[in-house]
C-alpha cells in the first residue's frame, strides 16, 4: 500500500496539536491530526484551569462555545506548614463576565471540543493510532511518521510533533537530547464528587463562580506544590511533585494527597466528597533553559513536547501555552507550505514567532524561577517563617507587651533557620525572577 | 453473492451508576462495541474471507451508534446498515427492528450478550424471526464447507459441546473468541466518509412486547416469618438457618434435551414458578 | 475524616477505566532489578504497578498504567525499563482528566 499523503501531519490532539491542526486547516491546507487516544483528551489531565486570552484571537467568542466547568472569580494562594495556613485571597467580579480570565474544565471535554473545531476547519482527526516513530530522507530530513497501523505510514512536508511530555519524536529527531529528570514533576490528582450546592456553600460561589487554590509548603520534604479547583460538582485535588524529591522520600503520591487533603484548613473543604477518578500525568517544569529545540529540516515542536509549561509557583499554566505554541507552530507551517519549502531556515521562523509573543517572552522572564521556586528554602524555611511571624502578630499576648513586628520577624527566622543573607540573597533572586 | 452480516450493539463500555439512587450515565466518549461485539465482527470477516462472500454489519439504535458501524467498516467490512431506534428497547423489539435488515442474509454472528441488558436472547430472538438455526454462546467456529459451520459451545463441568449448522443460521459469540483486527489507515480513512445505509425502525415510545424498566433492579424480598418466639433459642437458632430440617434431595437426571426441558418445566410448575 | 475518603488503593486505580493491550507496552528486565537497592519505581509510580518480591525482584503489571512516563525516567539503571506508548485505542482512558 502507498503511504497516506497530506501537505501537514500533526502529532497528538492535545491543546498544542489541535491548534496546530486548525492553523494549517484555516490556510486551506491538508493536515491529519493523530491522536492515539480513542478520543482526544482520554490520555491526558491536568490541574484544572485555563486561562482563555489565547483563545480570543483562535476562537472569537470562544467562551460561548467552550465546555467550561466553572469561571474562576475567585484565586488564593495559600502557604502552609504541617498546622498552619497563610492564605492571600483574591476574588473579583471582573472575571465572571466576558471576556473572562480562567475556567476550569475537564480535559475529556477541552480537548474534544478544540480538535472538533480543527475538524470543523477542514482538519482530518485519526483517533486510536499511536505515532512510532518518523520517516526520515538520508539527509535526516523529516518526511512524514510511522503509525501502528497496517499500511500505517502518512507523509507530509511538515511534522508537527504536538506528542506531550514525553517527547519521543523530538528525542527521534535530535532535537531533544538531554531531557533530564531532575526537569520533570508528576502531578497527580483526585476529582472529588460533591453537590454542587455544598461547593458553592463551602467556597463562598454561586451560579457558574470557579475558586482556584495554588498551596505551597503541603508537600512535606518533597520540593512541589498542591491544587484544589472547583469544578461543577466535583473538586479537582492534586499534588504536583519534582520526581527527584518524590524518590528520595519514600512517600507514595497518593500519600502526599492524602496528607494535603487532612491539613486543617483543606480537610473541611474536602470533607464527604467520594472520590471519582484518580489520575497521573509528568509536568515539563525546566523552563527556558531546559526547552528542546524548537524546529529542524522538517519538523516543528509545540507544547509540553517542547517543554513549554510554566510552572513556577503561583503559576502552573500548559494548555494556555500549548495553543499559544501549536498556533504559531500551525501558521509557521502554513507559510512554509506557501512558499514551498519547508527546510530548516524557513521553520525557524517558529522560534522568532515565539519569541514575539507571550510564550517565550514569559519563559524567559521567569527563566530562574523552577529552581528558585522548587529551592529547600523557599519550598520549607520561608512557609514556616512566614506562618510564624503571621501566628506571632496576630496572637494576643496581653498582658504582656506586643512583640514587635521587626522582633518577632528575627525569632521566626531563627526558628526556621533563615539568615539575614539568605533573605537578601532570595529577595534579590525573587525580584530578578519576578519583578 | 451470499452475505454474512455481524449485528452489533452500542453501549457504554463503563457506565456510571450512582450506588444511591441507582441512576445510570452513559457517556458516548466511552461507547463502543462490547468485545463480543467486536469478535462476531471478526469472525463475520473471517467467514466472508473463507467463503469469498459479501460482508454486512447491522445496529439498532439511534444516530450515535453509527460510530459501531464505521468502526466494522474500517476493520474490512463492506457495508453498513443502522436500523433507526432508541438505544434502550428490550431484546424482543431489538431482534424484531433488526430481522428486516437481516431477512437476506445466510449467516449472522452477534456477541454472546450486550453488556448493559445482559440477557443475551437477542441472537435467540432474531434466529426465531428469521426462521434461522441458531448457535448460542460459541468460543470457536470453524467452516466445515460452503455456508455450513462447526461451532463449538461451553458446557458445565469444562465439557464442550459442537453443533453443525447450516445457513441460515444465527451464532452468538464469546468475547474471547477471537481478537478483532486492527484497522488500517486507508480503512480508517475510507470508513470517515463511507455511505451508511439507514432503515427505519420500529416506532418511537412502542415498547411491543416488553415492558420497560424505568431505574434500578430491586429484587422484591422474600418475607419469612420469625420463629415462633416462645421457643428455646437453640431451636430458634435452628428455624433461622433452616439446618437439622427435612428436605427433599438433590436428584440428577439423565434425560435427551426435550425430556429434560420438560421435566425442568415440571419442576418450576411444582414449586410454582411463573403462571399456571 | 468521614469514612467515604479514605478509599483503598484498588478503589482508587477502580475509578479509572483501562482498555487492555494484547502486548505489554512496558517490559521490566527483572534482572536488572535484582540488583538495584534504591528502588525509584516502587515509590513513584502513580499506579502503583511495581511490587518488589521476596526474592528481591520486581513484580509488573502494564494493564492499569496512566502511561505518565515517571518510572522509565525515576530508573537509575539503563535497560531496566523499556518503554512505549500502548496500542492506538487501548490503555488509559481518564473519563474526565
Ligand atoms: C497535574 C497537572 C496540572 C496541570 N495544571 C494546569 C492548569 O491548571 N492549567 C494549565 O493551563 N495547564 C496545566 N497543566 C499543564 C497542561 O496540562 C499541559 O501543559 C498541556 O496539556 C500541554 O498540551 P499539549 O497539547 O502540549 O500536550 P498534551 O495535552 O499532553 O497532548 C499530547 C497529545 O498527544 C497524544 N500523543 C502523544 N504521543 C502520541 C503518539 N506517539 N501518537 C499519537 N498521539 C500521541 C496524547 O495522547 C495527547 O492527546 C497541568 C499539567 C499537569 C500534569
Ligand atoms: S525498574 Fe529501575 S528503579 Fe525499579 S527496581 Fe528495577 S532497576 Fe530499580
Ligand atoms: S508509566 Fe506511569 S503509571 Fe505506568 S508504570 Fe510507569 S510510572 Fe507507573
Amino acid at each position: 500500500m502507498s503511504p497516506q499523503t497530506f501537505d501537514a501531519v500533526v502529532v497528538g490532539a492535545g491543546p498544542a496539536g489541535s491548534a496546530a491542526a486548525l492553523e494549517i486547516a484555516r490556510a486551506g491546507r491538508s493536515v491529519a491530526l493523530i491522536e492515539r487516544g480513542p478520543f482526544p483528551g482520554a490520555k491526558n489531565m491536568f490541574g484544572g484551569v485555563v486561562y482563555g486570552r489565547i483563545l480570543d484571537t483562535l476562537v472569537p467568542g470562544w467562551w460561548e462555545q467552550a465546555p467550561v466547568q466553572r469561571w474562576v472569580t475567585r484565586r488564593a494562594t495559600m502557604v502552609m506548614t504541617p498546622t498552619q495556613a497563610l492564605t492571600i485571597d483574591y476574588r473579583t467580579d471582573s472575571w465572571s463576565r466576558p471576556p473572562y480570565n480562567g475556567a476550569t474544565v475537564y480535559r475529556a471535554d477541552f480537548d474534544p471540543w478544540l480538535a472538533g473545531l480543527a475538524q470543523d476547519a477542514g482538519a482530518e482527526l485519526i483517533c486510536s493510532t499511536t505515532v512510532t516513530g518518523l520517516i526520515r530522507e538520508a539527509s535526516g530530513r523529516v518526511r512524514g511518521v510511522r503509525t501502528d497501523r497496517p499500511d500505517g505510514e502518512i507523509t507530509a512536508q511538515v511534522v508537527l510533533a504536538c506528542d506531550g511530555v514525553n517527547s519521543f519524536l523530538a528525542k527521534e529527531a535530535g532535537l531533544y537530547p538531554h531531557a533530564d529528570p531532575g526537569h520533570f514533576t508528576l502531578g497527580v490528582k483526585e476529582v472529588l464528587a460533591l453537590p454542587r450546592e455544598e461547593i458553592d456553600t463551602r467556597f463562598g460561589l454561586s451560579g457558574l463562580e470557579g475558586a482556584d487554590f495554588e498551596i505551597m509548603g503541603c508537600t512535606g520534604d518533597i520540593p512541589g506544590g498542591g491544587f484544589l479547583y472547583t469544578n461543577l460538582d466535583t473538586l479537582s485535588v492534586g499534588v504536583v511533585l519534582r520526581l527527584t524529591g518524590l524518590t528520595k522520600s519514600g512517600r507514595r503520591p497518593e500519600e502526599v494527597i492524602a496528607g494535603m487533603k487532612s491539613h486543617p484548613v483543606i480537610a473541611p473543604l474536602v470533607a464527604g466528597a467520594e472520590l471519582k477518578e484518580y489520575s497521573g500525568h509528568l509536568i515539563p517544569e525546566g523552563g527556558y533553559d531546559a526547552m528542546p529545540q524548537l524546529s529542524g529540516d522538517g519538523i516543528l515542536v509545540a507544547g509540553d513536547a517542547a517543554a513549554l509549561t510554566l510552572a513556577a509557583g503561583i503559576w502552573l499554566e500548559g494548555v494556555n501555552f500549548a495553543i499559544g505554541s501549536g498556533a504559531a507552530a500551525g501558521a509557521t507551517a502554513a507559510d512554509a507550505l506557501a512558499k514551498g519549502d519547508t527546510g530548516p531556515a524557513a521553520l525557524s521562523a517558529y522560534r522568532r514567532r515565539l519569541e514575539g509573543n507571550f510564550v517565550l517572552a514569559d519563559h524567559r522572564k521567569l527563566r530562574r524561577a523552577p529552581d528558585f521556586i522548587l529551592s529547600e528554602r523557599v519550598q520549607h524555611r520561608y512557609p514556616a517563617m512566614v506562618c510564624g511571624l503571621v501566628e506571632d502578630l496576630y496572637t494576643v499576648t496581653n498582658p504582656q507587651p506586643k512583640p514587635g513586628g521587626l522582633r518577632a520577624a528575627r525569632r521566626q527566622m531563627r526558628k526556621a533557620g533563615v539568615t539575614l543573607w539568605d533573605l537578601a540573597r532570595d529577595g534579590w533572586t525573587a525580584w530578578r525572577t519576578f519583578g | 453473492m451470499p452475505t454474512v452480516a455481524a449485528a452489533v450493539k452500542w453501549v457504554d463500555r463503563r457506565p456510571e451508576v450512582d450506588p444511591l439512587t441507582g441512576a445510570v450515565t452513559t457517556d458516548a466518549r466511552t461507547s463502543g462495541m462490547s468485545e463480543a461485539d467486536r469478535a462476531a465482527v471478526e469472525w463475520a470477516l473471517r467467514l466472508g474471507e473463507r467463503w469469498s462472500w459479501e460482508t454486512l454489519v447491522v445496529t439498532a439504535g439511534p444516530p450515535i451508534a453509527e460510530s459501531v458501524l464505521r468502526d466494522s467498516l474500517a476493520a474490512g467490512v463492506d457495508r453498513a446498515v443502522r436500523v433507526d431506534c432508541r438505544a434502550d428497547l428490550p431484546s424482543p423489539r431489538v431482534a424484531a427492528a433488526l430481522a428486516p435488515a437481516l431477512s437476506a442474509v445466510d449467516v449472522v454472528v452477534c456477541g454472546d450478550w450486550s453488556l448493559d441488558r445482559g440477557s443475551g436472547s437477542v441472537p435467540a430472538f432474531l434466529a426465531a424471526d428469521l426462521g434461522a438455526a441458531q448457535a448460542l454462546g460459541v468460543v470457536a467456529i470453524e467452516p466445515a464447507g460452503p455456508a455450513i459451520v462447526d461451532a463449538e459451545r461451553r458446557l458445565d463441568g469444562g465439557r464442550r459441546e459442537r453443533l453443525r449448522v447450516t445457513a441460515p443460521a444465527v451464532i452468538s459469540v464469546e468475547g474471547a473468541s477471537a481478537r478483532l483486527r486492527r484497522a488500517s489507515l486507508s480503512g480508517v480513512r475510507a470508513a470517515q466518509r463511507a455511505p451508511l445505509t439507514t432503515m427505519a425502525g420500529p416506532e418511537n415510545g412502542d415498547h411491543g412486547g416488553g415492558a420497560l424498566r424505568r431505574g434500578p433492579l430491586r429484587p422484591r424480598p422474600k418475607v419469612l416469618p420469625p420463629p415462633d418466639p416462645s421457643l428455646p433459642p437453640r431451636d430458634r437458632i435452628l428455624a433461622l438457618t433452616g439446618s437439622l430440617v427435612e428436605r427433599t434431595p438433590p436428584q440428577r437426571w439423565a434425560l435427551e434435551p426435550s425430556q429434560a426441558a420438560e421435566r425442568i418445566i415440571d419442576q418450576l410448575r411444582a414449586w410454582g414458578v411463573g403462571a399456571q | 475524616m468521614s469514612a467515604l475518603s479514605q478509599v483503598g488503593f484498588e478503589d482508587r486505580m477502580a475509578t479509572v477505566e483501562f482498555r487492555v493491550a494484547p502486548d505489554a507496552h512496558i517490559v521490566v528486565d527483572g534482572d536488572q532489578c535484582r540488583g538495584c537497592t534504591t528502588r525509584e519505581c516502587v515509590t513513584a509510580c502513580p499506579a502503583h504497578l511495581f511490587v518488589p518480591t521476596a526474592d528481591g525482584g520486581i513484580l509488573f503489571n502494564y494493564e492499569e498504567c496512566f502511561e505518565c512516563g515517571t518510572c522509565y525516567m525515576v530508573c537509575n539503571r539503563a535497560g531496566a525499563i523499556s518503554w512505549r506508548y500502548p496500542e492506538g485505542g487501548c490503555g488509559v482512558v481518564f473519563r474526565r482528566g
